[in-house]
């Protein structure tokens, strides 16, 4: 590709520039200061820290609000920084069975190992804009409950796979013992190309655009694919995962504090020729934060990549359309001078329709242009 | 010997979740008496890859990376050494003070164990809190007809 080398207008470019950071910084509505970020805007902080790969609320919460709101551009913001910092460890492999629920939904069982916990959360309630709230001192409702039925140990459900294991009823897919797993890729380091192993599809949908996965997701539901289908969700989740790395000094793990995530696991019920017809596949889908939309999407895709993925391209799909970053800078340079590449455009067509008016040259060689008559 | 039920790695996970005012308050006094201190490795700010083993095929995967501080001192020779999640440099840094301060048994080791204490207590009573909230969340959904 050439772009035109746009030289000149250095003034106009730093006096638009000034125009954004005057206009955010100098308005006259109070400073958005970080912690009302992180506590008022929690969602959009969660997407960010998730699309940018980076978990740091701070980080997440200035970048938004650098970026004015927009999504996109904060977690590009934050990628850059991310891209700045050393790695100062990998931690231990993080187990989600030690989660500690905040939410823990399970559409595919009414009575679950564990409980239904609704969470944080307005799915059941009427959302009715609101254009008075404010700060009005609400607190938790006390509901009837039986505090009997209150255990610490509810915090760490038994997943609704582990129960279709029990029943025999899930393909088995776990390493035989003994079997070391792969290292997984390293997305930092490394571009992922097809064909790749799955922890480069996994981690490259933790990182995806949202909106771009949940669009994969539908289009795989609904477009000419077809590939998904008869999913329903064993575990949707959202609690705290801890992060250990090891102490250098003894070579022992420490836990170094929590992160959230939001998980799912998506249940398919297997249907093709070659496939255990008897039992069910789950797909599985984690994220940073608070984004079950996210996770959901993830885990859904998890399991049509595992099926299908070679097939009909969603793997190459997941691995190189849906990161944010990718398609959004792809999309906003086309912004930028092009007058070169446009100009050569020009005198393609030129060259094509005979220089200097040779219309009619073109027009006898194509008595019925493709179209016209049909 | 300072008689504790602390590992070391205990240790620094409380360490890592104590209060910044707290633990520099507590280093200052580790190195009022004069005591030799050398940063090893000053606070930097870097990510911990955070690597996954998912529960169904048992595959390991990269989440992301998170946010951490880590720092190592010498404390009259002894090491100390100190990571935290967050870019929090001086809190880090006082953290390893602290943790040599016990490796060493050095006279300010009890109130650090002191402060491990407290952060255990404060974890348990904000888990015990939001459980408080959480727990009238918990649904039975109906049989559907």
């Amino acid at each position: 590709m050439g772009y035109s080398g746009a030289r000149g207008g250095l003034d106009a470019i730093l006096a638009a520039e000034s125009l954004v950071r005057g206009a955010r910084n100098q308005d006259p509505a109070p400073w958005l200061t970080t912690e009302q970020i992180t506590g008022r805007m929690r969602l959009a902080v969660d997407r960010v820290m998730g699309e940018g790969s980076l978990y740091h609320e701070e980080t997440a919460a200035d970048a938004l609000r650098q970026a004015e709101g927009d999504v996109i551009e904060a977690t590009h913001l934050v990628r850059a920084h991310q891209s700045t910092l050393p790695r100062l460890a990998v931690s231990e492999p993080i187990d989600p069975d030690e989660m500690v629920v905040l939410r823990r939904i399970v559409p595919a069982h009414r009575t679950p190992d564990g409980p239904q916990l609704l969470g944080r959360t307005s799915d059941y309630t009427g959302r009715i804009l609101d254009r008075n709230a404010g700060p009005d001192g609400s607190t938790v409702t006390e509901n009837e409950v039986d505090r009997a039925e209150r255990d610490l140990s509810q915090r760490h459900p038994r997943r609704f796979s582990e129960m279709l294991r029990e029943m025999d009823l899930m393909v088995d897919s776990r390493p035989v013992d003994g079997q070391l797993p792969e290292s997984p890729f390293d997305l930092s380091r490394h571009p992922a190309r097809p064909p790749a192993p799955r922890s480069a599809i996994l981690a490259s949908m933790a990182r995806a655009e949202t909106g771009s996965l949940i669009g994969t997701w539908y289009r795989s539901i609904l477009g000419p694919e077809g590939n998904i289908h008869e999913v329903t969700l064993g575990e949707v989740r959202h609690g705290r995962l801890p992060l250990r790395v090891t102490h250098p000094h003894t070579g022992k793990p420490l836990q170094l504090g929590y992160i959230r995530a939001s998980e799912c696991e998506a249940i398919e019920d297997l249907d093709g020729p070659d496939e255990d017809r008897g039992r069910f596949d789950v797909g599985y889908g984690l994220c940073f934060g608070h984004n079950e939309r996210k996770a959901i999407a993830m885990a859904n895709l998890d399991i049509a990549c595992r099926r299908f993925g070679d097939a009909d391209g969603l793997e190459q799909v997941l691995l190189l359309t849906t990161d944010g970053l990718d398609s959004c800078g792809f999309l906003e340079h086309l912004k930028l001078p092009h007058y070169v590449t446009f100009r050569s455009m020009i005198d393609r067509k030129r060259a094509v329709r005979g220089v200097d008016g040779g219309i009619d040259e073109i027009a006898e060689r194509h008595t019925e242009p493709i179209g016209r008559t049909c | 010997m300072i008689a504790h039920e602390y590992s070391r790695e205990r240790v620094a996970e409380l360490l890592a979740d104590a209060p910044e005012d707290e633990l520099v308050d507590l280093a200052d006094a580790c190195l009022a008496d004069g005591i030799e201190l050398a940063v090893l490795t000053a606070p930097e700010v870097g990510s911990v890859a955070a690597q996954v083993r998912e529960p169904i095929a048992h595959d390991h995967f990269f989440l992301g990376d998170v946010l951490a501080c880590r720092a190592e001192v010498s404390l009259g020779g002894v090491r100390g050494w100190a990571m935290r999640l967050g870019d929090n440099r001086s809190a880090t840094l006082a953290a390893a003070i602290c943790d040599a301060e016990i490796v060493a048994e050095r006279p300010q080791a009890v109130r650090v164990l002191e402060l491990c204490a407290r952060v255990e207590e404060i974890r348990r009573l904000a888990e015990a809190d939001e459980w408080a909230q959480l727990a009238p969340t918990i649904v039975q959904f109906e049989e559907l007809t």
